[in-house]
């Protein structure tokens, strides 16, 4: 009896001591800046688009605070590691939630996207990601993007295939990777788009640093025109592999993934490559002038080039494209945006700003839109990366 | 004529695996312990490689250098992680070999940060055979590896070091009785190891000239897998196994719709040798007395 007693005293205490804490956690904590918050891969083999994006956003970020925050309150950006392993998300979301974010970019990459998505829509937290390119990733209405999704990727790309490529023998190849989303979904919808003119000439591998592409140059080695929606490592491999075996007057022709191909492998040389190289994008990680290389100069300055890719620029106009919803949302009742607004009506304010026609203009893009679902407008920028050797 | 090239890339990957999984099967056979940290041995090879041809433009040298450091750390990796466990549970043994895996990787990111390195080692071109044309590298790669695995065939048969290894993967107390050192032979086999692990990684970035710090982890588990599917602690039964999870893996690749299921395929073969002989092609059956 006695026992029994003990026991259920302790199952008392315990749960009490449960309630408080969740109770203490739940309203212990007050903001006094604005919180953005951000899960991406920090660490791990994709290392290099989180820390772009982590370093780019605390950039603008740092920026917006210096010229006076909004309303007398700073931001304050909250980075956490998903080392693009999508059951990370949930932990990192709690943690961000806990430090009082009001507004995020989501994740880096699409697979943890796609969890957080899920997340974020049962709190109704307004999120912005700069590179989860996934169709599916602005399902839900609080959901937005600053990158293309992949369908207007691949098919951006057939179109452009469509009106302006000719090749003597109809062939156009295809290198996907099997196990990406990314690449996956591009490659099926610039299957599906491709004018029934050409025969598509598939090939795909399985990882993300692929060590071993011999089979794959074999099967696409008569192609003079070859799409390539992977990111730029494997497409350093294939081209390397490629040598010799690919005519020299072959295009290669990639989506986003591509940019950086020239500076971010470092001990790579692309003048090494006989072929053509270009991509399509929405940024240009050499462009002379403008916004994007005002962009430029200030990253490298600050965080050097190994990590300067379309992710970093792109995160950068997330947050200033919150920043300047907020603001307008500020200007029409400034009592309703504070460090206190929870995040679902700020989530609420942000739509209603993005939905009453508003336009950003940034490094990524000059009179961004968004349409009713969470796709972003704006126009897609040929870049030629190298063009053939001589 | 593609089948042919298929084939011989085919070869060349095997011969790949092989040498990685020699270094799986020797230490199994020979200090009963997987060594899960042999795969991030190739990437120390491919950082090594990176820095000593950048700084010397010395192929050669830099192969030098990266076998003699390769090695350095595989003895230092067992000296410092694995003997002090001699005797202790396998469970212990194979949890610090993922942990030095893991130390291994998180260093190389420390020091050459997450972004993949390219390393041109050598640029070995292509020759034309008739209407085949041939990367000079998968050829470089079957001829060496062969030769490499004939090299440590006749150094384990003929030579006394050879023979005591043989010896202590045997019955490890019996050839302690008869006078052999045992932690000498392990020692000497992670040596082993580590030099065709190096020369492995020489091998790939000929094939694909990128370095990471989770490069080792893929061909890594593949060796394992060939090691495994060869029946591990065979020596040949590596090269057995290496060559034909090379030869799947190519030729699964070579067919558009039947590529995105190579990595599905490659483990499909060896649940079903698994299933089929338990202790893989070449395994020896051992009898439990009860």
């Amino acid at each position: 009896m006695k026992n029994l007693f003990k026991k259920v005293a302790m199952v008392v205490a315990v749960t009490m001591l449960a309630v408080f804490t969740v109770s203490m956690s739940g309203c212990g904590k007050k903001n006094t800046e604005f919180v953005i918050g951000l899960s991406g891969p920090l660490t791990g083999p994709a290392a290099v688009y989180g820390l772009a994006v982590k370093n780019s956003a605390q950039m603008a970020v740092d920026e917006i605070n210096e010229a006076g925050g909004l309303g007398g309150y700073k931001f304050k950006l909250v980075a956490v590691d998903d080392q693009h392993d999508a059951s990370k998300v949930s932990t990192n979301y709690a943690t961000l939630m806990k430090e009082g974010m009001q507004a995020s970019l989501g994740c880096v990459t699409t697979k943890p996207g796609l969890e957080f998505k899920k997340l974020s829509k049962e709190d109704n937290v307004f999120f912005m990601t700069p590179s989860a390119t996934a169709d599916a990733i602005p399902e839900y209405d609080n959901g937005y993007q600053m990158c293309f999704a992949d369908t207007k990727q691949g098919t951006y790309s057939a179109n452009y295939v469509n009106d302006n490529v000719t090749v003597s023998n109809n062939k156009i190849g295809v290198l996907y990777n099997s196990q990406d989303d990314y690449s996956k979904g591009i490659y099926q919808n610039f299957k599906a788009q491709l004018a029934s003119k050409f025969t598509l000439v598939e090939a795909s591998f399985t990882e993300d640093n692929p060590t071993d592409l011999s089979s794959q140059v074999e099967l696409l080695k008569d192609c003079e025109f070859i799409f390539l929606p992977i990111y730029y490592t494997p497409a350093s491999v294939f081209m390397t592999a490629a040598k010799g075996k690919v005519s020299a007057n072959t295009v290669y022709f990639g989506c986003d993934g591509l940019d950086g191909i020239d500076t971010a492998i470092q001990g790579f040389d692309i003048n090494t490559i006989p072929q053509e190289v270009s991509y399509l994008s929405h940024f240009n990680s050499q462009s002379p002038t403008g916004a994007a290389a005002e962009y430029i100069s200030k990253y490298t300055t600050k965080y050097g080039k190994d990590t300067l890719n379309q992710f970093g620029a792109s995160a950068y106009d997330c947050v200033y494209a919150i920043y300047g919803a907020m603001k307008k949302a500020y200007d029409k009742d400034n009592s309703k945006v504070t460090p206190n607004t929870s995040a679902s009506d700020m989530c609420e304010l942000l739509k209603a700003e993005i939905k009453g026609g508003y336009t950003f203009s940034g490094v990524t893009g000059t009179n961004v839109t968004w349409d009713a679902s969470g796709y972003v407008n704006k126009a897609a920028v040929k870049y030629v990366v190298k063009a053939k050797s001589e | 004529m593609d089948f042919i090239i298929t084939f011989l890339n085919g070869l060349s990957l095997g011969g790949v695996y092989a040498l990685i999984a020699l270094g799986y099967t020797m230490v199994y056979g020979i200090a009963k312990m997987l060594n899960f940290a042999h795969g991030d041995i190739i990437m120390v090879g491919g950082y090594v490689l990176f820095v000593f041809v950048g700084l010397t433009g010395e192929p050669i040298l830099a192969i030098i250098l990266a076998a003699f450091l390769c090695m350095l750390i595989g003895i230092s990796m067992e000296k410092a992680a694995y003997k002090p466990l001699r005797g202790a549970s396998p469970l212990a043994v194979l949890i610090t070999a993922i942990g030095v895996s893991y130390f291994l990787q998180s260093l190389a990111q420390i020091i050459f940060g997450a972004a993949p390195k390219f390393v041109v080692i050598a640029d070995l071109g292509t020759i034309t055979l008739g209407s085949l044309v041939i990367p000079v590298y998968s050829i470089v790669t079957l001829v060496v590896s062969i030769l490499i695995m004939i090299g440590l065939s006749l150094f384990i048969k003929f030579t006394k070091t050879g023979r005591a290894m043989i010896a202590v993967s045997e019955d490890k107390a019996a050839a302690q009785i008869m006078g052999i050192n045992v932690n000498n032979i392990i020692t000497v086999t992670f040596l082993i190891g580590s030099f065709l692990a190096a020369i492995a990684s020489v091998f790939y970035l000929l094939k694909a000239p990128n370095i990471s710090p989770t490069f080792g982890s893929k061909p890594g588990i593949k060796a394992f897998t060939a090691a495994v599917i060869g029946g591990i602690g065979s020596i040949p039964g590596a090269m057995l196994g290496g060559f034909l999870l090379g030869i799947v893996e190519v030729f699964s690749n070579s067919v558009p719709q039947i590529a995105p299921y190579t990595d599905a395929i490659e483990f499909l073969i060896l649940i079903i040798i698994l299933l089929v002989r338990p202790t893989g092609i070449l395994g020896k059956k051992r009898r439990e007395k009860v």
